[in-house]
């Protein structure tokens, strides 16, 4: 089953997403203001032949989400060919059935992109493959250094872990996410154009 | 007499997990009341919904996939009391 240009049409628009948040509308309006943007990548959306239709799964209560939809955000106000339509994804288990992370993943945000004619071009779930490994790297290299952690393996379910080490734990890792937010959306803008680069590359082969 | 039981949840809060761990919870508390030394409620991220008893992880939402049936963790619990 593939999204129909209609049905892509009753999706909300990214003003209508933000206005009916009930939770997180701070944070998502932070994160907002907290993109910043390289002339290069705002070059390259905005050299699209318009619009760039952008199909978007998501909920307000998830972390991912409110990190890396702000940033699509952003990019489509300033490169103005990017058009966006929100679904949420407990309402519309048709959508999220079709975008499965590793084929059985409810995992969000989605973003499903369509060219002018509504060709699909690619997809993009949850949060960028190089930030997953930064993340990765980081915890095995804390269990390895923190007194608390390190007679643990990192693998270890946070369940398992004593409540002072789950503390350590939890607190690591907010202040690695804050300081390398940067890095994280970057990421994001990388590798949603990677995707379009590669489609458009593709079809010009094919042409 | 059967040693005291403790079950611990993660679950991850920021993927909407909570009503699966309350649901999980209230099976638990509702079969097993005083048998149980407690229930832990851990709000965690990353996607996760663990449970964990006496130590043992007896479900993982990236080992498993998914959701555990409350009536298997219910299971897990009385093996551990029969002990």
């Amino acid at each position: 089953m593939t999204v129909t240009q209609e049905r892509y049409r009753q999706g909300m628009s990214y003003d209508a997403y933000k206005a009916q948040m009930t939770r997180n509308a701070d944070r998502f309006a932070a994160n907002e203001q907290a993109v910043v943007l390289s002339p290069d990548d705002v070059a390259f959306f905005a050299s699209l032949t318009p619009p760039l239709y952008t199909l978007v799964i998501a909920e307000d209560w998830c972390g991912d989400v409110i990190a890396n939809l702000p940033i699509l955000g952003r990019l489509a106000e300033a490169s103005g060919t990017i058009d966006i339509r929100v679904f949420l994804r407990d309402q519309n288990l048709d959508l999220i059935d079709q975008y499965l992370k590793e084929g059985k993943f409810r995992s969000i945000p989605v973003f499903v992109f369509f060219d002018h004619n509504f060709r699909e071009l690619g997809h993009w779930i949850e949060r960028p493959t190089s930030w997953t490994q930064k993340l990765n790297d980081f915890r095995n290299e804390l269990f390895q250094r923190e007194p608390a952690l390190k007679d643990f393996s990192p693998d270890t379910s946070p369940a398992q872990l004593p409540e002072e080490a789950r503390n350590v734990l939890s607190q690591a890792r907010a202040t690695f996410r804050t300081e390398n937010q940067a890095f994280a959306n970057q990421a994001v803008v990388s590798e949603i154009r990677a995707i379009i680069e590669a489609s458009l590359a593709s079809k010009e082969r094919s042409a | 007499m059967s040693r005291p039981v403790k079950v611990s949840i993660t679950y991850c809060a920021s993927c909407g997990y909570e009503p699966q761990a309350l649901s999980l919870t209230a099976a638990l508390l509702n079969t097993f009341t005083y048998d149980l030394s407690s229930v832990e409620l851990i709000p965690w991220e990353d996607g996760s919904f663990d449970v964990v008893i006496n130590g043992d992880l007896v479900h993982s939402m990236y080992r498993e996939g998914g959701f555990p049936e409350n009536e298997t963790i219910i299971q897990a619990v009385r093996e551990r009391l029969a002990d």
